[in-house]
């Protein structure tokens, strides 16, 4: 199927107008009308509620020799697999290749349906009436006759601009490729619609103890510090403070403390005196409770945005997505009665990638050793054949970091802080990285080269970043590691909800399942499999691992980082309780 | 359950549409070497030697103290300057870096003997065609001190080019050929 003339059953530009089940966000969506034209015919029909509601299965065929097109797809399929419709075979999704087409620029009215008119000179139909139209469906019902028709006859401009884009965009489309995106798409509308399972009771508690809580939190830990006035994190007594303690802050080019998390972060592992306050200021800076967008389902819901990254991945928002916020928040997850929640990440992902797809045999020989860290250590000669992670834990954690730090493209000036050591010893550790992979180092040069001089680069399935103005060396150099990331999980997860597994959410290298207890070692036995799989369609043959950490009713999901957190609220919850 | 239900867990239903990551593999982007100094290597500097004898250059050559240059010099132009010339052998070095360099030893003198520092020099060379070295003058001994690297370390990667171009990049405007040129009129008292 490599062009449209081959869908012989047809070419259908559908698009729904619908609104969360009883208004709330965090619900499923409600269907509210449907119209479908086919491309081909130049036929179009309008289903309002009640026509769509009754049927079975979707107005038009959905089997392998017809295709489906609609401006991000993955509502469409909300929509699909809420009224219990077959999903389309074949789904192109123009918002999609539209991205794929403008990557790593920024097109003059953005990435929406009209911003893709207008990037291709097309009429748009004015974006306050769209609004207004969007906010009448929001509305709810019931709609009269007059209401409706307009619904209809919106719905309809919105199909008439597909029926515009697709001929515009056809030339720029690597159709099979688009499919694989399309699909995903599939997979992106299985795991909206199954959600994360929260513990809602333990939600409404933090959210009622919320005040409480946070001025609880901030004399408990700012007693120490003196840096809080009421709930406020004061500029001036952090500078007091830090010049008692004699600790040499970074500074702004003004001249004022840099006060970003990252700098937090950083500096906390120089000092560890100040990782309580850095932790203080996270929870409440973060902390969006109410903003956790939660179903009647008890179900973590949200747009999870695919594609919206120049790397390709998901982008959801922060506040609305419970992996969102602060970690220790992500203890709100737990299981129902008789499942498991399974959370399984590849082992090692930038790692793996870069050791592959650069055929380093040396990289892909440390990757092999299951420890790829120590294998670096043992390969530069710095450790002998024989150590142990016990055995040379210090050499391990600094060869770790030069590994972390390669990746995230950082200097010697930051590895010496990060691992605590003086900069001769960082340069030297990344002189050794450079040693000993001189295959990986030569095909990073050859990246960027490509980059500069060819304006782009692309993953293994096609997503391109397109090179303009000023180049970030960085992250030119980390695009494929960071791009064939997100087709792997993409990958992982068409494969996972095509097998009827039931996918949570994917979370950056990683994936939340729920399985039912019964049959769980089978079940994650299978998802591995499948995430291989998907790592070794990606890599030519090369598989990844994964590591799993299972989670089975009654106990709650936790990111070990959140854990002190997470105990604290839950000790000043039952203080302010026992009052 | 769509195409990976009717696939074997072995091969992925999306192989034909790999695109591969050979990224710089049509642009033809190969580092240049514009430097390699000539010199004994510093005492912190690890290094090793190539080992055939075609990466050996015997030549003459003569070394300007006063700005540090060393320049390639002619028969010719050797026999005219007398004892300000060197006769030497020339060994291709690389250090850890890999920055190759070019490291002189003088060659015995007529009557057939090197002094202490020279031998000493030639003993370093030929140890570091196997292993990496570092050297560090010993003045009571009057020869270098040699330090082993006791790591497995990995063998040095040669610049894919030959010794007539490393030697080229060199003593590039450094050669002398005829005793017109301005260093061996100087030399000669001419000017």
């Amino acid at each position: 199927m490599n062009q449209l003339s081959d869908f012989t059953d047809g070419v259908f530009l559908i698009d729904f107008e619908f609104r969360p089940e009883n208004g709330r966000e965090g619900n499923t969506p409600e269907p509210v009308c449907l119209v479908v034209k086919d491309f081909l015919s130049g036929v179009t029909s309008r289903y309002w509620k009640d026509d769509i509601h009754s049927r079975s299965s979707a107005p038009f065929s959905v089997g392998r020799n017809a295709i489906c097109v609609a401006y991000f797809a993955s509502a469409e399929m909300d929509c699909f697999l809420k009224l219990g419709w077959q999903l389309p075979e074949n789904v192109l999704d123009l918002y999609v290749e539209f991205r794929c087409l403008t990557n790593g620029t920024t097109p003059p009215n953005g990435a929406g349906l009209l911003g893709a008119l207008l990037y291709f000179g097309l009429p748009t139909i004015a974006a306050q009436h769209k609004d207004a139209m969007r906010d009448l469906v929001l509305r709810g019902g019931p709609w009269n006759p007059h209401e409706q028709l307009d619904i209809l006859d919106y719905c309809g401009t919105d199909v008439s601009a597909l029926e515009m884009l697709l001929p515009a965009m056809l030339p720029t489309l690597d159709l099979p490729r688009a499919l694989m995106r399309g699909r995903y798409m599939k997979a992106v509308s299985h795991m909206h619609t199954t959600g994360t399972p929260i513990d809602t009771q333990m939600q409404v508690e933090i959210a009622t103890y919320w005040d409480q809580i946070q001025d609880a939190l901030i004399e408990e830990i700012d007693a120490s510090y003196g840096v809080f006035e009421g709930r406020t994190f004061k500029t001036k007594n952090w500078a007091d403070y830090l010049q008692k303690e004699g600790i040499a802050w970074p500074r702004l080019a003004t001249g004022r403390l840099e006060l970003t998390d990252e700098t937090f972060k950083q500096m906390a592992r120089i000092h560890p005196k100040v990782a309580p306050i850095r932790e203080l200021r996270s929870a409440l800076s973060e902390m969006r409770l109410s903003n956790i967008t939660v179903g009647d389902d008890g179900r973590n819901r949200c747009l999870l945005s695919p594609f919206a990254s120049k790397t390709g991945r998901n982008q959801p928002s922060n506040s609305r997505f419970i992996f969102g916020p602060s970690v220790w928040l992500r203890g709100l997850i737990k299981p129902q009665e008789g499942f498991c929640l399974v959370y399984i990440d590849y082992s090692q992902q930038e790692f793996g990638i870069a050791a592959a797809l650069s055929g380093d045999e040396k990289m892909m020989e440390a990757y092999r050793s299951g420890d790829p860290y120590l294998a670096f250590a043992i390969q530069a000669g710095a450790v002998p054949q024989g150590a142990t992670k016990k055995s040379h834990k210090v050499e391990r954690e600094q060869f770790k970091a030069c590994v972390l730090a390669v990746q995230y493209g950082m200097g010697e000036i930051s590895l010496a802080q990060r691992i605590n050591q003086p900069v001769a010893r960082a340069r030297q550790l990344l002189a050794l990285h450079r040693q000993t992979y001189r295959t990986f180092w030569a095909w990073s040069d050859a990246t960027q080269d490509e980059a500069i001089l060819n304006g782009k680069l692309w993953t293994t399935f096609g997503w391109e970043i397109r090179v303009k103005g000023q180049v970030n060396a960085r992250s030119l150099r980390n695009f494929p590691m960071q791009g064939n990331g997100a087709e792997m999980l993409r990958i992982a997860c068409i494969f996972l909800t095509e097998a009827g597994i039931r996918v949570c959410a994917p979370v950056h290298d990683a994936v939340l399942i729920e399985l039912p207890l019964v049959g769980l070692d089978e079940g994650i036995v299978k998802a591995q499999g499948l995430m291989r799989l998907a790592s070794s369609a990606v890599l030519g043959d090369f598989e990844l691992g994964s590591d799993a950490k299972i989670i089975c009713y009654p106990d709650r999901y936790m990111d070990e980082r959140g854990q002190v957190m997470w105990d604290t609220v839950m000790g000043l919850i039952q203080k302010i309780k026992g009052k | 359950m769509l195409e990976i239900a009717k696939t074997s867990e072995s091969t992925s239903p999306f192989s034909s549409l790999r695109l591969t990551q050979n990224f710089g593999e049509t642009l033809g982007v190969k580092k240049v070497l514009t430097t390699v100094p000539v010199g004994r290597p510093s005492k912190d500097r690890f290094f090793r030697t190539h080992s055939s004898p075609s990466w050996v250059f015997p030549t003459w050559i003569l070394e300007n103290k006063a700005s540090g240059e060393t320049y390639l010099v002619s028969a010719e132009v050797a026999s005219a300057l007398g004892d300000q010339v060197r006769a030497v052998e020339l060994y291709a070095a690389i250090d850890r870096q890999n920055n190759p360099f070019l490291i002189p030893i003088p060659l015995p003198g007529p009557n057939g003997v090197r002094n202490r520092w020279h031998e000493s020099l030639a003993q370093a060379v030929e140890r570091a065609k196997s292993v990496w070295i570092r050297i560090s003058a010993n003045k009571d001994l009057g020869g270098y001190d040699i330090f082993e690297a006791t790591a497995k370390l990995p063998d040095p990667v040669w610049p894919d080019i030959t010794m007539d171009e490393l030697l080229e990049v060199a003593f590039k405007g450094r050669v002398i050929t005829s005793l017109d040129h301005p260093i061996v009129q100087e030399r000669l008292g001419k000017i």
